[in-house]
């Protein structure tokens, strides 16, 4: 079994590769309207449609960029309070060790300075946690949603005039690509979150 | 971790730490110091990682822990100072005096609440409770950026690496049979010492100092004459050597 800090590290660098991905998801959402303007008369009923994609690719950026920062603060908090751990260790290894020191107690207030930084970090990462697991399971949703974008475009697609049916197919396969690998991240990053979670 | 008393005068004490038998293999055995004064203390090239909680054990059978306002580390080595994130979280407000040009590195080693106290290349002076303490520059021995610390009231040198020899956990403390210890330091510092022009510029500074005790980082501690017979052989030993010609010096 991963230490704490190393799972976490792990979730952080997942959804730094779905925001990665989301990037592509704009590039589309931008060929889509391209093309729904080209097309005019003969896609009218995918018009509307880029607005979602558009909509879909500004939100996961942002959420992603979010859940970003929440994962590396929480890869952060986990490292420091590995650190408070190690330092804990010693100091516990030094009142074994130094029992007959005349100068024993003067670590007292170091333990417990260490101690309560221990305790404020331990409080911190269960909050980072709650608040990632949250985001994701936000961004989860809006995923979810996007199954449902991928058939309506191409429902739209096969009402279009020919000449344009291969492109619009080409944006719902790239829709469902794109989101499907960002949901493959974010399926993973949210199993890490709750084994964190049932840690705590 | 053994303790010893190296000096005691009136306004301060010298100690020294090491000989740790307890210290986990293929570690290299090392010696810290500290100055001790009526209310502050001065921890010198304070160690790894590894040895954190002997030090630390070490440390407070002599002073309470938050009489050490001041850490000096003589170079960025892991051996020097890689314990740093620890002493971090037990001393506070403590400053760490350190070579300016391994600021950067030397806070990788986490560094949230002690202050980084620069040496300029020229070296530097530090007074505590009126114990004056100079910095020497020792730069290229074998850091870039590298510095002893010397007692004018002792004359005890802290010498870093210059002087260090690989020797037994249990060696004596004071080197002995001055001939007898070459074969001990010999490689360290023609392959560790990088520059021969360093070498004889900090042997022409440390003649001009009073030395009555060089004190290494590993290995036994020259004192008397040994020191000057140091000086002598260090003066003759041909430095920067590597391959080929390390094997024909040996």
């Amino acid at each position: 079994m991963q230490n704490n800090f190393v799972v976490t590290a792990v979730i952080a660098s997942h959804i730094d590769d779905a925001m990665q991905i989301a990037r592509k998801l704009s590039i589309t959402a931008s060929n889509a309207r391209a093309l729904a303007f080209r097309a005019g008369s003969g896609a009218l009923g995918f018009r509307p449609l880029t607005d979602y994609i558009n909509r879909l690719a500004t939100l996961t950026a942002s959420s992603s960029f979010r859940i970003n920062q929440l994962a590396c603060d929480l890869s952060r908090t986990e490292t420091e309070r590995e650190k408070t751990e190690q330092a804990l260790r010693y100091f516990n290894q030094v009142y074994q060790r130094a029992g007959d020191s005349p100068y024993l107690e003067s670590m007292n207030p170091v333990s417990a300075r260490t101690e309560q930084r221990q305790q404020n970090l331990k409080e911190s990462y269960c909050a980072q946690i709650n608040l990632l697991r949250a985001e994701l399971e936000t961004l989860a949703g809006e995923l979810r949603a996007a199954t449902m974008l991928v058939t309506m475009s191409r429902v739209e697609a096969l009402q279009a005039d020919s000449i344009y049916q291969h492109s619009l197919n080409n944006v719902a396969d790239n829709v469902e690509d794109v989101t499907t690998a960002i949901k493959q991240r974010i399926d993973s990053a949210q199993r890490l979150v709750l084994d964190l979670k049932k840690q705590l | 971790m053994k303790t010893h008393k190296l000096y005691e005068g009136r306004t301060h004490t010298w100690l020294m730490f090491g000989r740790d038998g307890e210290k986990p293999e293929k570690i290299i055995d090392t010696n810290q110091y500290m100055v001790v004064t009526n209310d502050n203390a001065l921890l010198m090239d304070p160690g790894g990682i590894e040895l954190f909680s002997a030090m630390l054990t070490a440390v407070i059978k002599s002073v309470p822990v938050d009489k050490i306002t001041h850490l000096f580390a003589s170079h960025q080595d892991p051996d020097i100072i890689s314990s740093l994130g620890l002493w971090d979280q037990v001393l506070e407000g403590a400053t760490l005096h350190s070579p300016w040009i391994w600021e950067g590195f030397i806070r990788h080693f986490g560094m949230q609440n002690i202050t980084y106290s620069p040496i300029e290349d020229e070296g530097g002076r530090i007074q505590l409770d009126g114990v004056g303490l100079e910095f020497i520059p020792a730069h290229y021995l074998h850091s870039s950026g590298n510095f002893n610390v010397f007692d004018p009231a002792s004359g005890i040198l802290m010498s870093g690496d210059i002087g260090a020899a690989m020797d037994t956990d249990d060696a004596p403390l004071f080197v002995d049979d001055f001939d007898a210890h070459i074969p001990r330091m010999k490689l360290f510092h023609q392959r560790w010492m990088p520059s021969n022009e360093a070498k004889q510029d900090w042997i022409n500074r440390v003649r001009e100092l009073d030395v009555k005790m060089l004190c290494p980082q590993h290995g036994r501690i020259f004192r008397g004459d040994d020191v000057h017979r140091f000086l002598d052989w260090f003066e003759a030993l041909e430095v920067g050597l590597v391959g080929k010609r390390l094997q024909a010096a040996s």
